[in-house]
């Protein structure tokens, strides 16, 4: 038994006994014992993917039989281990803010429940990470599923809860349905259930049938990915969930639809055609757009970062449509890149989303609110939080060198690299999706510009925020830890990105690391063929080779090197990038601020046009930054305004004026509410009929049973 | 009861008007009437007012012009005062109220109630005077950190006391009335633009569309109406010009108007042909001033410019013709003090005519740039309906469809007998502001050169003046709308009660009714094509 | 656009050569008394009743002229036995502390930036100072320039008594300033309280709320004169000073 073997059947144990020793214990230990066993299982899960990341050798475990379906297997590839690792990487930080942050349960709810769910839910996704089978994986599915609803439901007894449950229940298992029915389509071909078999059938798969699976098992996956248009689910479920069970739904359970997708549609059942790579990438690039526009022009923190994850959900799907494209039409690296990108994506989105997650349940607990609008001011009370918060902020909005700066741009890179495809009908819908994805980045600065100025600086609009107080330490530790993880990921992705590229390269077949990493710090007289020596020369010259002597690896530029005539597509280095920031500004520091540091600085107010008080009801709200962007895409967004003014005197002395604005989502608007209401005006038909009485009835089994005798006499 | 008297409603004469009270308030109210001013008055008490105040508005069709309230030893006394066309009476409702009661009715639910709405929170600031009904009284002159219960205007206040400010620190909450998801009140001011008049403007807002704005006033209020009392009229006359610097002519004109109606003087005919030219000169450089503001505030460069020069040569023929750029001190109490020769009056005609070629010119130029025209149509529109029930007047008013101007209604100076058009636009807009702003600035050219070629001979002040005790009430048609200037002067000749209505007070009330529901960029524009001043608001 | 461009090119060049050169363009300044020497006290009398706001005193055998209470009402001209000389000319501004203008120049270099505030201004002054920025004057050539925030500014320009509601807002505006900062008071309102103050509604002029640099005579002050205000700030020109004495406008101060 390997190394890694041993330390998933010890994660599991673990499980199990964060799934019982709740039963065990009093209430008021529940949380310490949840963060404990929690993050010590989450420690072990860590270090097991790491360790089969870093060898590149697969996890495989046999099970029992069941019966006629066949033998039930574990199987980690290096893909599996990539989200293994990812999963590990949320839960950790998370589990420690459980610690702190269930104590607020502790009065009026039972925490066992929880803690015994908590552990169920982890276990079932390393669990669906790890399937080898069809049915193993389902199973795992399912309990996740389960799971997962029941923990976002545990303040059951709010009406919006329910609701929000019920919603989230059942796409998912509409989702289920649907992958279920393609792994039947995928076995049906090959007639065996375990993946290997799968994998080595596809090819004898006929192309309708390729259609019928990508089809149901891409729409299936996506509800859990939370793609346009099934992503009705993810709003409403956020702002009911316990904050950090938000946390590992947008970081980690989306994730597992992603995984879906990846793993039918480029591993076991690998698509052939460029079509259903358009599909995703088309449907990927919609999803970021709107999830962005619905999240700018959010008020309620928890509910805009929903629409985020739909957003990065949405690039991630389109940089995986793109390699979709790419492997489909023979260029093997390209795709790599793609998936690396998207890959890279979604662990920096898992890692800055339960970043923020756990920031805006830290903001609650000191302060009591989500609503921006009743916000501002709070990095005064809560200095670290807020400190830790924007550090997610920059890395959400993809501005360098935080991490998602890298993926996003990595992402939009390869997008750009359509150049290299020979369809021009291909090539225009990259164009447009790589528009719509650049359009996607520019808002997301804009939402959380206004997420941090309006809910962390200015004047504090309500006494709550105004006596905000700085968080458990428990808490800051989990935001210190995901806060250095999104500079990590962000500053060395030379060092990241050829973990993805062993994750990636059993997919697409090729390895992207030489291809995107040259070996800057490696390269000398003995590899000439990988670098030229001009080329070499000229990037020395511009400090490409800054920290060879003592870095490992191949260097701190991630470069993709084309042919000949274009030896550089595409070129960056946060790391450099970082560096030099932090010049600058200890430069600035040293310039500006070192020779004053003696004087006393005069602190006066901000300028208010010479009123007597600036007032917080006197400064911008989130809602009101966030307007003209309502205003532009009201075409899109159609918010519905209704106002009313109440009279005191005549007609001239208003003494309010009441606007309300209802807007439905886009795709509730144009997909869902059409088919919903058209259901219900044909029960509302088939009521008319229900008379309630006999003779009625009668007469409607004495009709049927002449049109089926008709229709039968006509047939025979 | 009104219905009844409508056919036979007659007020075309101040006899007429006469019967036509007598009859409707038979026993009710006693009408008199003074031949010598044109006027009708009306004796009522606190239960009829009400009714007359909305039979002459809502039936008759006066327009309201000023509240003046005065404080005499053993009661108070409160004249309303109306106005309508050329032909009609000037109307004053006068109430007498106990010294002790110190509470009157309120009329602001009438249909025409606006336009009394700031007279009588103005004074119940200043006199602290209650007005019954109306439902927003309290800070509205005096800001918060004024003491309550102090009112400047009463007769028991010294006006050269210097003023103690409250030694706590005053509570002040923004009356915002609306209530949004995200609505908040964006503050400019009272120190904010380039060079802009101090005034405080809370816009209501969610974000880009304001949905309300609420204007605050008297930031520069100076206690005029209170330091000159007990001043002579000479001494009076300095407050009455320079309250409003760029009006001052307007202003002295009828405060000198009022002192001769009280004196009973007239002034000589060259003297009243002058002030007529005085007039529209001023009127001539106030409305140039106002084109310059709203090419300025739609950033049309140029334009801005080319409006900016024509006023800075206005200014400067000004000057030559009178000694002074604004006009100061070329007004008298019996005549004018400058007395242009022939090659000053040829001077002015030639410049004035040179002035409306150019300013023709650059309305044929903005009517082209569609991208200024886009900025000020249907951009802070004001309705025919809202402009009469505020009573607005001037400009403003005349671009809402409502073509009322004193020198029509109630003729001063020569313009009883020069002819010369009212122009009128309907829209209400910013444009239409502007338009009308450039027809009168023609006219006023017209007037000029007419007056100045029938000028007559003769002196230019009559020197018979000799003060004595009365009041009158004199109206001009100031740059901005109509002025309406009380003074009483007591026994010794000095002033007792000055009372000035300015047409930026009337129309400043209706500002935020152009204000209400529009983009947040175009705020600067709907203030330029106001262009109203808080000097001569806040007084 | 383009018909405005040529529209602004056929105007030509409008602007005033001051301060480089002289302007004696009619109707740039009204003008304004100054001492004077005068043949009897009868004469000397009769001014000092007439004026209303006691800016002419006794001087020796003549009349001596406070320029900051001058309100340019005429009454010293009109109708009186023996007038002052009526001095052309717009270079009023003076220094209130005639040690301090030195350093100035050194702090500020060429260019200005200015923050107007409204004091209670009758609309004159204000007139007047947005006439700096017409094609005339055109102060940006001088590299004088309007700033909306008083944080961006060097120098406060104030016109008006300062009403009681404008004093929170104008010492706040002061505040704001970054240091060095200067105040230019233009006006006789500003620099006495004029007609206004001081009253139970207003100050007597910006010095009763903050601290005064250069103050500009007149009623108002023509553009030219506030110009020459700004100019002092910087050093470009020199002062003439509030008090016009007997001998005729001497240079010396009280």
């Amino acid at each position: 038994m390997s190394v890694a073997a041993q330390l998933i059947l010890i994660f599991f144990l673990l499980c199990a006994a964060g799934a019982v020793l709740p039963f065990a214990s009093p209430q008021r230990w529940q949380p310490i014992v949840l963060a404990v066993i929690a993050s010590l299982a989450a420690l072990i899960l860590l270090i097991a993917s790491a360790a089969l990341l870093a060898s590149g050798a697969r996890f495989h475990a046999t099970l029992w039989r069941v019966l006629a379906l066949g033998t039930l297997t574990l199987d980690a590839d290096p893909l599996s281990a990539f989200f293994i690792f990812v999963t590990g990487l949320v839960f950790l930080p998370v589990s420690i803010f459980s610690g702190a942050y269930l104590t607020k349960y502790l009065a009026h709810h039972d925490l066992r429940y929880f803690s015994a769910l908590y552990h169920v839910l982890i276990a079932s996704i390393v669990l669906v990470l790890i399937a080898g089978d069809v049915i193993s994986f389902l199973v795992a599915w399912e309990v996740m599923s389960i799971a997962s609803y029941l923990l976002v439901n545990y303040e059951f007894e709010r009406t919006e809860s329910s609701r929000a449950g019920y919603v989230m229940l059942a796409m998912s298992e509409g989702g289920t349905i649907a992958v279920a029915i393609a792994f039947i389509m995928i076995a049906g071909a090959s007639g065996a259930l375990d993946f290997a078999a799968l994998r080595a059938n596809a090819p004898a798969v006929a192309e309708s049938l390729r259609w019928a699976i990508f089809l149901l098992s891409f729409f299936g996956f996506a509800v859990k990915a939370g793609l346009v248009p099934l992503n009705s689910w993810l709003p409403l479920a956020h702002p009911v969930a316990p904050t950090n069970i938000s946390a590992l739904l947008s970081a980690v359970i989306v994730n597992l639809g992603v995984y879906g997708i990846v793993r039918v549609n480029l591993d076991l059942a690998p698509t052939t055609a460029a079509a259903p790579g358009l599909i995703v990438l088309v449907i990927g690039s919609i999803s970021a757009l709107i999830g962005i526009l619905y999240a700018t022009t959010q008020g309620e923190m928890k509910r805009l970062l929903a629409h985020s994850t739909i957003e990065n959900m949405g690039i991630i799907a389109a940089g995986i449509g793109a390699a979709m494209v790419f492997i489909a039409t023979d260029h093997q690296v390209a795709g790599a890149i793609a998936l690396i990108a998207a890959l890279y994506h979604l662990a920096n989105h898992s890692v800055y989303k339960a970043l923020l997650f756990l920031g805006v349940g830290a903001v609650e607990a000191g302060t009591g609110t989500r609503e921006l609008d009743r916000l501002g001011g709070i990095i005064r009370g809560m200095p670290w939080t807020s400190a830790f918060f924007l550090v997610g902020v920059l890395s959400i909005a993809a501005l360098p060198p935080f991490n998602g700066f890298v993926s996003e741009w990595l992402t939009l890179q390869t997008i750009l690299r359509s150049a290299i495809l020979s369809s021009t009908s291909i090539k225009i819908v990259f164009a447009i999706c790589g528009a719509l994805l650049a359009l996607t980045a520019g808002l997301a600065v804009t939402c959380f510009v206004k997420v941090f100025a309006a809910g962390f600086l200015g004047m504090s609009r309500s006494s709550a925020a105004a006596e905000a107080r700085e968080a458990h330490v428990g808490i800051r530790t989990s935001l210190g830890l995901l806060a250095a993880l999104c500079v990590v990921l962000g500053v060395l992705p030379t060092y990241v990105i050829p973990a993805i590229d062993r994750a990636v390269m059993p997919l697409a077949h090729e390895s992207a690391a030489s291809a995107l990493i040259p070996p800057f710090f490696t390269a000398n007289a003995q590899q000439p063929q990988k670098l030229p020596p001009a080329f070499l020369a000229e990037f020395h010259d511009i400090g490409a080779q800054v920290g060879r002597k003592f870095l490992p690896g191949r260097g701190l530029v991630v470069l993709h090197r084309g042919e000949e005539r274009n030896p550089v597509v595409f070129a960056m280095s946060t790391s450099y990038m970082f560096v030099v920031l932090a010049a600058i500004l200890g430069l600035i520091f040293v310039a500006f601020r070192m020779p004053t540091l003696s004087r006393t600085l005069a602190r006066r107010s901000a300028w208010d046009g010479g009123l007597r008080h600036l007032l917080p009801g006197l400064t911008y709200t989130a809602t009101g930054f966030s307007n003209p962007v309502r205003v532009i895409f009201a075409a899109l967004v159609t918010p519905a305004a209704s106002e009313e003014s109440t009279k005191a005197v005549a007609v001239h002395f208003r003494t309010a004026i009441k606007r309300e604005y209802s807007e439905v989502h886009i795709i509730d608007r144009f997909l869902l509410q059409p088919p919903i209401s058209a259901l219900r005006d044909l029960a509302q038909f088939a009521r008319r009929m229900h008379v309630g009485h006999v003779n009625a009835y009668a007469a409607y089994v004495l009709l049927a049973m002449l049109i089926v005798l008709v229709v039968g006499v006509g047939l025979f | 009861m009104a219905v009844l008297y409508r056919i036979h409603d007659d007020t075309s004469d101040l006899a007429s008007f006469l019967e036509l009270c007598r009859v409707h308030w038979r026993g009710v109210v006693v009408a008199s009437a003074d031949e010598a001013d044109n006027t009708c008055r009306i004796d009522c008490g606190t239960e009829r007012l009400r009714d007359i105040c909305q039979w002459l508005t809502d039936d008759l069709g006066f327009a309201f012009a000023t509240l003046v309230a005065e404080q005499a030893p053993k009661n108070w006394l409160l004249i309303y005062a109306f106005y309508k066309d050329a032909k009609s009476p000037l109307v004053r409702v006068e109430l007498k109220l106990d010294a002790a009661l110190s509470v009157a009715p309120s009329v602001v639910d009438l249909l025409h109630g606006p336009s009394f709405d700031w007279h009588e929170r103005e004074v119940e600031d200043l006199f602290g005077l209650h007005f019954e009904g109306h439902p927003r009284l309290g800070e509205f002159v005096l800001h918060e950190d004024w003491l309550e219960g102090i009112n400047p205007m009463r007769r028991d206040f010294d006006a050269n006391k210097r003023f103690e400010p409250r030694t706590t620190e005053p509570k002040w909450e923004p009356p915002t009335i609306v209530t949004a998801p995200g609505a908040f009140a964006m503050p400019i001011g009272p120190v904010f633009s380039d060079f802009a008049e101090s005034a405080h403007f809370l816009l209501e807002t969610v974000g880009e569309d304001v949905v309300r704005t609420i204007p605050r006033f008297f930031y520069k209020y100076r206690g005029v109406e209170k330091i000159a009392e007990g001043q002579p009229p000479d001494r009076a006359l300095l407050l009455a010009e320079r309250f409003s610097g760029t009006a001052a002519f307007a202003h002295g004109l009828a405060f000198c108007q009022a002192i001769e109606a009280i004196c009973g003087i007239k002034p000589p005919p060259r003297a009243l042909a002058l002030r007529a030219v005085l007039a529209e000169l001023e009127r001539l450089r106030s409305h140039a001033a106002a084109i310059t503001g709203i090419c300025n505030s739609t950033a049309l460069a140029v334009a801005t410019s080319q409006a900016a020069l024509i006023e800075e040569r206005l200014l400067r023929l000004t000057c030559e013709i009178t000694g002074h750029r604004y006009l100061f001190g070329a007004v008298v109490p019996g005549g004018v003090i400058c007395n242009p020769s022939q090659t000053d009056c040829r001077h002015l005609t030639a410049a004035v005519g040179e002035i409306t070629h150019e300013l023709r010119r650059l309305l044929q130029m903005l009517r082209y740039s569609s991208s200024f025209l886009d900025r000020l149509e249907e951009v802070g529109v004001v309705t025919e309906d809202q402009a009469l029930s505020y009573g607005l007047v001037g400009p403003i008013a005349r671009a809402s469809g409502v073509a009322r101007d004193i020198r029509k209604v109630l003729p001063y100076a020569v313009y009883g007998s020069t002819d010369f058009s009212v122009p009128v636009e309907r829209e209400g807009d910013g444009y239409a502001r502007l338009r009308v702003l450039f027809a009168e600035a023609a006219q006023s050219a017209g007037i000029i050169n007419k007056v100045l070629s029938s000028l007559p001979d003769g002196a230019i002040c009559s020197d018979e003046l000799q003060l004595r005790a009365g009041a009158a009430l004199s109206a001009v048609e100031a740059p901005l709308g109509a002025a309406f200037h009380w003074v009483r002067l007591d026994n010794g000749g000095n002033v007792s009660r000055y009372r000035v209505t300015p047409p930026s007070f009337t129309n400043w009330h209706g500002f935020h009714l152009a204000a209400e529901n529009f983009a947040f960029q175009d705020f600067p524009i709907i203030l330029a094509s106001f262009g109203l001043s808080n000097a001569e608001c806040d007084r | 656009m383009a018909n405005w461009v040529l529209k602004g090119l056929r105007t030509g060049i409008r602007t005033t050569s001051y301060p480089a050169g002289p302007d004696d363009a009619p109707g740039i300044s009204p003008g304004r008394p100054i001492g004077t020497s005068l043949s009897s006290t009868t004469a000397v009398d009769q001014l000092v009743r007439n004026c209303p706001t006691q800016a002419i005193a006794p001087d020796g055998s003549g009349i001596a002229i406070d320029q900051r209470r001058c309100i340019h009402c005429f009454r010293c001209q009109r109708g009186v036995d023996e007038p002052p000389i009526w001095q052309q000319g717009f270079e009023w501004a003076a220094y209130v502390d005639d040690q301090a203008p030195r350093k100035l120049a050194a702090i500020f270099g060429r260019s200005l930036h200015i923050r107007f505030v409204d004091a209670g201004a009758c609309g004159a002054c204000m007139s007047e100072a947005r006439q700096i920025n017409n094609p005339y004057y055109n102060m940006h050539r001088l590299g004088f320039f309007i700033t909306p925030t008083p944080r961006n500014a060097d120098v406060l320009l104030v016109a008006g008594p300062v009403s009681d509601a404008m004093r929170l807002p104008l010492s706040k505006t002061y505040e704001a300033l970054p240091t060095p900062k200067r105040v230019v008071a233009i006006g006789a309102c500003a620099a006495s309280g004029g007609v206004f103050g001081p009253s139970f509604a207003a100050s007597a002029g910006i010095a009763d709320v903050i601290p005064v640099d250069v103050v500009v005579p007149g009623c108002p002050p023509p553009p030219l004169a506030i110009l020459h205000g700004l100019l002092l700030v910087v050093e470009r020109k020199p002062p003439s000073n509030v008090f016009s004495r007997a001998s005729g406008g001497s240079k010396e101060s009280p």
